[in-house]
């Protein structure tokens, strides 16, 4: 595994001083959250594109696992924006309520597009079965939402507490080997982990109220 | 009751072995703390996950564009789609069709070409009327004359797209467009010519081989107005509509 080091630092402080720029660093986020959906409810055309660029991704690899097809991916994707412009007056911007909106509208076209096929598929083979799948879909679908939103809540992560986070979570590394990987006191590692887990668990449950 | 810190409660998930005992006291007595710790553990569960995967290029623009936005990320372009500018040239069609069609039934390559209509009517009327093909010379030796020229570029900026020709021949009039820099979004490469009264439009076909084509066009097309060159990009979704995203325009003169 090759992790770019970052330069060693002794001072006992450092960690402290990473921490606290951290929680300033995660205010401006959830700021910039809440003024870009603001903008979208005022109409701001410019904010689709911010919020398509910031979230797309999530949007589109949430529609391909669930329908595991490029093609109703890209569609469903679509469609997910062009309904968020539209319905950008429902949006009560928050901290979390974006994403979670997103979510929510892709939910839903992720249903009209199975539905779609269903109607396509044999009918009455279809009945009998769409009932119990309906259900079993609609939680696996909850269970990958929610591991997409911790995915992208990582990537979001400023550094060094992304890294140290997917050294931990990803690679399964020892708080003492990623101490050593990156050059930072294990103390200051071991808080990036307890405050990257605490984030993600914060990111997670907004995203999940307001979706709900 | 006093909670513990939410990072003790991580702690406790990550690594129980450095976690005091009485955090773990607490937590058996306390069904919130408990809740939080299982909800924690629930996020450790759920790392692990591959990289997001990006949507091709193209569906932006298909978005911006359905939503009736600019499809270019200028500022500058936006100002061009203003609701004036398309009411009065996409509503006839649209409220004649019925059912929205697949990509929402917005004319974008319309509303754009009333902005350039709009501005070459600004910039002088003699392009439009007094720049156009006069009869093939009686005298031409060569059989195939260009009679008409568009410089193409796109439509946020000036920036050139390259040139597209009419040369005529007999009775057909052949269109050879010669685009460039167009950029690499997902999809191929289609040539319209766009009517100057910004309701009609043909397809002339694709631009299979890079970024260089010919197509016939029978001659009486550019008489009856069909004289803007315009190159949209198409994904291939088998529509056989104007996607609404215009890489390029350049009007034959």
């Amino acid at each position: 595994m090759s992790t770019v080091a970052f330069p060693a630092r002794s001072r006992p402080d450092y960690g402290g001083a990473v921490v606290t720029g951290m929680r300033e660093f995660e205010d401006e986020q959830d700021e910039y959250v809440h003024s870009v959906a603001a903008r979208l409810v005022g109409g701001d055309e410019t904010a689709l594109e911010e919020i398509f660029d910031r979230w797309s991704a999530l949007v589109h690899t949430y529609a391909l696992r669930a329908l595991r097809d490029t093609h109703d991916a890209e569609d469903v994707t679509q469609q997910v924006f062009v309904a968020a412009w539209r319905s950008r007056h429902t949006l009560v911007p928050s901290r979390s309520a974006l994403p979670a909106w997103l979510i929510g509208i892709a939910r839903h076209k992720i249903a009209d597009t199975r539905a779609a096929r269903s109607r396509d598929a044999d009918r009455a083979r279809a009945a009998a079965q769409v009932p119990e799948d309906h259900l079993v879909q609609e939680s696996a679908d909850s269970e990958i939402a929610d591991r997409l939103v911790v995915r992208q809540a990582v990537d979001e992560l400023p550094d060094p507490r992304r890294t140290i986070v997917f050294l931990a979570f990803w690679e399964g590394l020892s708080h003492a080997e990623i101490a050593d990987t990156v050059g930072l006191p294990l103390g200051t590692v071991k808080s990036h982990v307890r405050r990257g887990l605490v984030k993600l668990h914060q990111q997670l449950e907004g995203v999940r109220h307001d979706s709900r | 009751m006093t909670h513990v810190e939410i990072d003790r409660l991580a702690e406790l998930v990550l690594a129980p072995d450095d976690s005091p005992a009485e955090v773990r006291r607490h937590v058996e007595s306390c069904s919130e703390c408990a809740v939080t710790l299982a909800a924690l553990s629930d996020v450790r569960r759920m790392v692990g996950e591959d990289a997001l995967v990006p949507v091709p290029a193209g569906v932006r623009a298909h978005v911006m564009a359905q939503v009736g936005l600019a499809t270019a990320p200028t500022a500058s372009t936006s100002t061009v789609l203003t609701d004036d500018v398309v009411r009065p040239l996409t509503r006839p069609p649209v409220a004649a069709e019925g059912p929205p069609r697949r990509r929402g039934g917005i004319p974008m390559w319309a509303a754009g070409l009333a902005a350039g209509i709009a501005l070459v009517a600004g910039l002088g009327i003699g392009r439009v009327t007094g720049g156009g093909p006069a009869s093939p010379q009686p005298e031409a030796q060569d059989p195939a004359a260009v009679v008409a020229a568009a410089d193409l570029t796109a439509l946020d900026s000036d920036a050139d797209r390259g040139v597209a020709s009419a040369v005529e021949s007999d009775d057909t009039v052949t269109l050879r467009v010669s685009a460039r820099e167009l950029g690499g979004d997902e999809g191929f490469h289609e040539v319209w010519l766009l009517n100057v009264d910004g309701t009609r439009m043909v397809a002339l076909g694709v631009l299979a081989g890079g970024d260089s084509g010919e197509f016939q066009v029978p001659r009486g097309l550019l008489d009856q107005g069909y004289r803007i060159v315009d190159i949209s990009v198409e994904p291939e979704d088998g529509d056989p509509t104007h996607s609404g995203v215009s890489l390029a325009r350049g009007e034959l003169a």
